[in-house]
């Protein structure tokens, strides 16, 4: 393909989204309700073509870039690339933007605000391609900011709820956090490597730290998780394509991006931050009451997976975690969307039995359940044992300390089992529960995009033989060091462990919500009331403290000022209708000099100005000579 | 076509032929004002179309001998009628000739002494023009102070319940300030001389044109050797010959080998501070910034519009020019102190707006906060700092404009401006919101808009400093964070949620109409400028680069 035709399809690609995002903007409800849907699902079915014929014809890496500042010989380009990474991404999010969409003509249906909202979802695709595509970090930075206000908008869509409003900003400033920490490892990367490039050298370990925390924000690692279970107040669609498959993966994309430019040190600062939040992460999805509130601490969990994988070497391990994850938990939102349509409710206690009157959405919801746990022949399987097995043995080449890295993941996957069990027993098995009208399944465009999603979650897809992902066409796609899945019994220990956990979930008695162990899981390890009491009130409370300060002790020395120099006017005056005599003698020779000028300049103000410059004059002539 | 003095001239013109039209013609006054700031745009434009991006000192210069004095034994006084640009001055005479469009569209509706208030709007007009453009010290100085009458009189007559404290505040505050400048720039003169005038004196050269590097290098080493005769030096208040360290008297009182001090100080770092002090008055930084809350709550909403878009960036213009300008030995000394100070500003700023309940000042406070990156840029002595701060100054002269007006529109409708008064304005008033959204999201930094660029220059500038050590720059970035806490905590406050509007005592109307066509003509422009210098910040860079490079050269010696 010549190079003018791929410059034409990338700015495509750039450009549709973001078109789009516009003219649904404008067109807001003047059209009816489909019409913005479909409009939307098919400028995302035109990206994903055009990302396939990308993926399919393009060989070697594209760079495309143009001016954007330059000043005093600093450059800073507005650069874009097509490499793997981007080939590969540009799939996953047009494809699952496109599943989503569709899935929202009909989930959104009867919204006031139905046009807004694709408009947001093809701004957020927009955002999403230019991290994709970015070709250098300002840039990437850019588009990651505008990733973060598409996910402000979604989350806040049903701005009414107060719970939504709060959840919109409590995303927005953590991300922010993260977000100002990242643009310092950008300003340190620059003043370190003199432009802001993706580096192939390692940097210093608090110039990779800072990057990362980019990640930590954005792909909801520890500490700076809690804005992602927050953010399930926007739609159930939302909620698959940005806060499950694709925006944050966003953190991954970037640990792709930056992974040669971190240290030693930062990289194993990386693995046990993932560690963490893997374990943290699945340990608080186990005592979940809402069923969307089990599948994003699953993901934050799943995520410090990946996080982990980057921070043990295993690149090519992460991003293909982050592809399969991205199908099974897109299918998981997808089918909970479903669920929650059917029985308006997201309480998991409210619900029970519905196997038999929804079977689709369960077949979809047991195979992307079975993925995410890692049960043998689907996709979850694969990817989780080449990244345990890269991190086993990353542990044994360091020795020590080190196997606590692969031990953590190891139970983090266990706990997996657990809570997918406990969710399905919940949800589909058990006796209904009462309710007024009997649950059924949605229409085909929403029964559709989730089939789709749980078949994509089987292992074929990705490789032939199912428990070897070596001949994996995707990693075929990508040039990098492919780690091995490692030695046979830990294959043998994973299922062991997927049977033990589903088999203690399946088990698990309810409501077993008021043990301590319980209460630890439910409120994620206390992190937001410990985040209340240590920054965000002693902030504002410092903030207060300032304000009053500032208007009484500042403003009040001016003020006290001000009444001050009126009194010594007073004085002054007085001295002067006292000693004005004495003093003439002394300033006559200065007044013959000051009339002079005062006479050849008019206007009152500058008379004085120029008088009192000449008076000075004088007399600092007279003090220095 | 001396286009400097009409941008000048034209609003004191205007401002004359409004106070004398009959009062009979009171429809006329809001025409002629915008005849006039309408008229100040294009010029501005044409200023802008023949301006040398390249070259780097000052273009479109109009000199005229205004006052010259022979004093004697004490050489000649001189002061000349002198105007140009550089790429400093040229994108804030733009921004400035923008915002005081908008100013006047936005007073309207304004009936209460109309006359008064567009012919002191004119005034102020013209006397802020002034003071972008004179490059002689006193001419500058003039149109400074003169400024101060008509924004007093703005603020004190049309201004909310407390404007008269807050007038007198802003005044004095400034007038403080001034004192201050005014010290320096007398100082100033008597330790420099005009090198072309002085040649002529000494009979050197016969005419300013026969001035050649030669003859300079010649007058350079006189003055150096004492050898000229002193009732032959012509003082001089030119910026550019103040630039220019070989034009100081030795020994005088701001000599730059520093022989004079004062207390055991040298006199050119008192004189530095003292300037220092005096435009960061107007900037305004912590602690002298207290004046700037109580000014922007008493004042109209086009007065504050004019006070926050284009009056504080004078404080920032008197930094690069006359500050670090003139005294680039004082800037380097102090760059840590003074950055600090910058990274102080920011925080203190941000945190304050945090803890706001009135609309006004947040924003007031987020514009404390904002101008801190300005001095932290300048300080920084690099050149993405100090490019950064000039666009800095250029995007929050635009956004802060927006800011004010958005927090006008509501208060016309119910003379409210707490925060706390209102809930789910979303729902009633959409357009209202989604550009509120725009205008706060622009100003808390989203890349795409301009405040990120401005931001981000003044950081990178701060990291690739010689002078800051980098904790500086880091504490700095937590007014990043800090912005989108206040800005977004209120757009929640304000929009989100059910429908509440607090019930207003004297039954102000409780309807909420959505914007109206005036003001959205108003606002989409600016939101639209912020999104454009966002996409292509080189429209502002391409013209400062070269000026500021040059600025540069005296912190590489």
């Amino acid at each position: 393909m010549p190079d003018s035709t791929q410059t034409l399809l990338l700015t495509l690609l750039m450009g549709i989204p973001f078109v789009g995002a516009m003219g649904l903007g404008m067109l807001k409800n003047h059209v009816s309700e489909s019409v913005s849907g479909f409009l939307a699902v098919a400028l995302t079915a035109i990206g994903l073509l055009i990302s396939i014929i990308l993926a399919i014809s393009v060989r070697h890496p594209l760079h495309w870039q143009t001016n954007w500042i330059a000043f005093s010989g600093h450059t800073f380009p507005l650069s874009l690339q097509l490499d793997a990474l981007s080939r590969l991404m540009l799939v996953v999010v047009h494809g699952v933007a496109l599943l989503v969409q569709l899935y929202s003509i009909h989930y959104m249906r009867g919204d006031a605000r139905i046009g807004r909202y694709f408009a947001y979802l093809q701004g957020f695709v927009g955002a999403m391609l230019g991290i994709v595509l970015a070709g250098n970090l300002l840039i990437l930075y850019g588009f990651w900011e505008l990733v973060g206000l598409a996910s402000y908008l979604l989350i806040g869509f049903w701005y009414h709820r107060p719970s939504a409003s709060r959840a919109a900003t409590k995303a927005f400033l953590m991300n922010r956090i993260g977000d100002a920490a990242f643009l310092l490892g950008i300003l340190l990367t620059y003043v370190q490597t003199g432009s802001v490039n993706f580096g192939t050298e390692p940097l210093t370990t608090a110039a990779g730290l800072c990057l990362f925390m980019g990640c930590v924000a954005k792909s909801a690692q520890f500490p700076l998780l809690t804005w992602l279970p927050a953010a399930m107040e926007g739609p159930t669609p939302v909620s698959a394509l940005l806060h499950a498959a694709t925006m944050v993966a966003a953190g991954i994309v970037l640990l792709a991006r930056i992974h040669p430019m971190l240290s030693p040190d930062a990289l194993t600062v990386v693995a046990i931050v993932g560690t963490v939040t893997a374990i943290w992460g699945g340990f608080s999805a186990l005592f979940q009451l809402d069923i969307k509130q089990v599948l994003a601490f699953s993901t934050v969990s799943q995520l410090g997976l990946m996080v982990a994988a980057m921070g043990t070497g295993n690149v090519s391990g992460a991003l293909f975690h982050l592809l399969t994850h991205a199908c099974f938990k897109a299918g998981l939102f997808l089918a909970a969307g479903s669920v929650i349509h059917a029985v308006h409710t997201q309480d998991m206690r409210a619900m029970g039995g519905l196997r038999k009157a929804m079977p689709y959405t369960f077949a979809a919801y047991v195979v992307c359940a079975a993925a995410l746990a890692g049960v043998p022949l689907l996709s979850g399987f694969l990817s989780k044992e080449i990244v345990l097995g890269g991190a086993f043995s990353w542990a044994a080449q360091r020795g020590g300390p080190a196997i606590l890295i692969p031990l953590g993941l190891l139970l983090s996957s266990g706990l997996t089992a657990v809570y997918m069990a406990r969710q399905l027993r919940l949800v589909f098995w058990g006796e209904p529960t009462v309710s007024d009208a009997i649950p059924h399944e949605p229409g085909w465009l929403m029964r559709g995009p989730m089939l789709v999603l749980a078949v994509l979650s089987v292992g074929i897809w990705f490789s032939v033989n199912p428990l070897s992902v070596h001949q994996s066409w995707v990693f075929a796609q990508m040039p990098l060091a492919v780690l091995s899945e490692g030695p046979v019994w830990l294959a043998l220990v994973s299922i062991a462990l997927v049977v033990l956990g589903g088999w203690l979930g399946f088990r698990m008695r309810e409501p077993a919500t008021d043990g301590k162990l319980a209460l630890l899981s439910f409120h994620y390890g206390y992190l937001d009331q410990l985040y209340q009491t240590i920054f965000i009130t002693p902030t504002r409370k410092f903030a207060s403290f300032l304000n009053r300060t500032d208007q009484r002790a500042v403003d009040g020395l001016v003020n006290g000022l001000g009444i001050g120099v009126v009194l010594l006017a007073h004085i002054a005056a007085f001295v002067d209708r006292i000693g004005v005599d004495g003093a003439v003698d002394g300033v006559g020779k200065l007044a013959v000099g000051v009339g002079q000028l005062t006479r050849s300049v008019q206007g009152g103000r500058v008379q004085t100005y120029i008088a009192t410059a000449v008076a000075v004059v004088l007399l600092l002539l007279w003090i220095l000579t | 076509m001396p286009l400097l003095s009409l941008l000048i001239f034209l609003p004191l013109a205007g401002a004359l032929l409004v106070a004398l039209l009959p009062r009979e013609r009171a429809d006329l006054y809001r025409w002629v004002a915008v005849a006039v700031t309408g008229a100040e745009v294009v010029l501005s434009g044409l200023a802008y179309a023949q301006f040398d991006r390249g070259m780097a000192g000052y273009q479109l210069l109009e000199q005229a001998d205004w006052i010259t004095l022979p004093m004697g034994s004490l050489g000649v006084a001189s002061i000349d009628y002198l105007v140009g640009i550089d790429g400093i001055s040229l994108p804030l005479v733009i921004l400035s000739a923008v915002v005081m469009l908008v100013g006047v569209v936005s007073s309207w509706s304004t009936n209460h002494r109309s006359q008064a208030y567009f012919a002191l709007y004119l005034l102020l007009t013209g006397t802020i023009m002034g003071c972008f453009v004179a490059l002689d010290f006193f001419l500058f100085f003039l149109f400074f102070e003169f400024m101060l009458l008509p924004m007093y009189f703005l603020i004190g007559l049309w201004g909310g319940p407390r404007r008269e404290y807050a007038s007198i505040k802003f005044f004095l505050y400034t007038l403080a300030g001034s004192v201050l400048i005014l010290l320096v720039m007398i100082g100033l003169y008597l330790s420099v001389i005009d090198p072309v005038s002085t040649a002529i004196a000494a009979g050197l050269i016969d005419a300013p044109g026969d001035m050649t590097a030669e003859v300079l290098r010649v007058i350079h080493f006189q003055l150096l050797h004492g050898q000229l005769n002193p009732a032959q030096l012509v003082h001089t208040f030119d910026w550019r010959y103040m630039a220019d360290g070989g034009n100081y008297l030795p020994n005088s009182f701001l000599s730059i080998f520093g022989e004079v001090s004062i207390g055991g100080v040298p006199s050119r770092m008192l004189a530095f501070w003292a300037l220092f002090i005096g435009f960061a008055v107007k900037l305004p930084i912590v602690p002298l910034h207290t004046w700037l809350p109580d000014a922007h709550v008493e004042a109209p909403t086009p007065v504050s519009v004019v006070l926050a878009g284009v009056l504080l960036k004078i404080g920032g213009y008197g930094f690069i020019r006359v500050v670090w300008g003139l005294f680039p030995d004082g800037g380097a000394q102090y760059a840590t102190v003074l950055g600090g100070l910058g990274a102080f500003t920011i925080v203190y700023g941000g945190l304050n707006a945090l803890a706001q309940n009135d609309l006004k000042k947040m924003i007031a406070y987020s514009s404390v906060s904002h101008m801190g990156f300005v001095l932290l840029g300048v300080a920084s002595l690099t050149a993405e700092g100090v490019n950064g701060a000039v666009y800095q100054m250029v995007s929050h002269g635009v956004l802060s404009a927006m800011l004010f007006l958005l927090t006008g529109v509501l208060y016309d409708r119910t003379r409210d401006r707490r925060i706390d008064s209102y809930r789910g304005l979303l729902t009633p008033m959409p357009r209202y919101a989604t550009l509120t959204a725009v205008a706060f999201f622009a100003s808390l930094g989203l890349p795409g808009f301009s405040g990120f660029v401005g931001e981000l220059f003044t950081l990178m500038g701060g990291y690739q400093s010689t002078y800051l050590p980098g904790w500086i720059t880091a504490v700095s970035t937590l007014g990043i964070i800090l912005a989108a806490a206040y800005f977004l905590w209120t757009f929640q406050r304000m929009f989100f949620g059910e429908t509440w509007v607090r019930a207003q005592v004297d039954g102000a109307t409780q309807t909420l109409p959505d914007l109206t066509v005036r003001e959205r003509f108003l606002l989409i422009p600016l939101a639209l400028i912020a999104l454009l210098l966002g996409l292509f910040p080189n429209l502002v860079f391409n013209l400062t680069n070269s000026s500021v490079a040059q600025w540069m050269q005296k912190f590489m010696e």
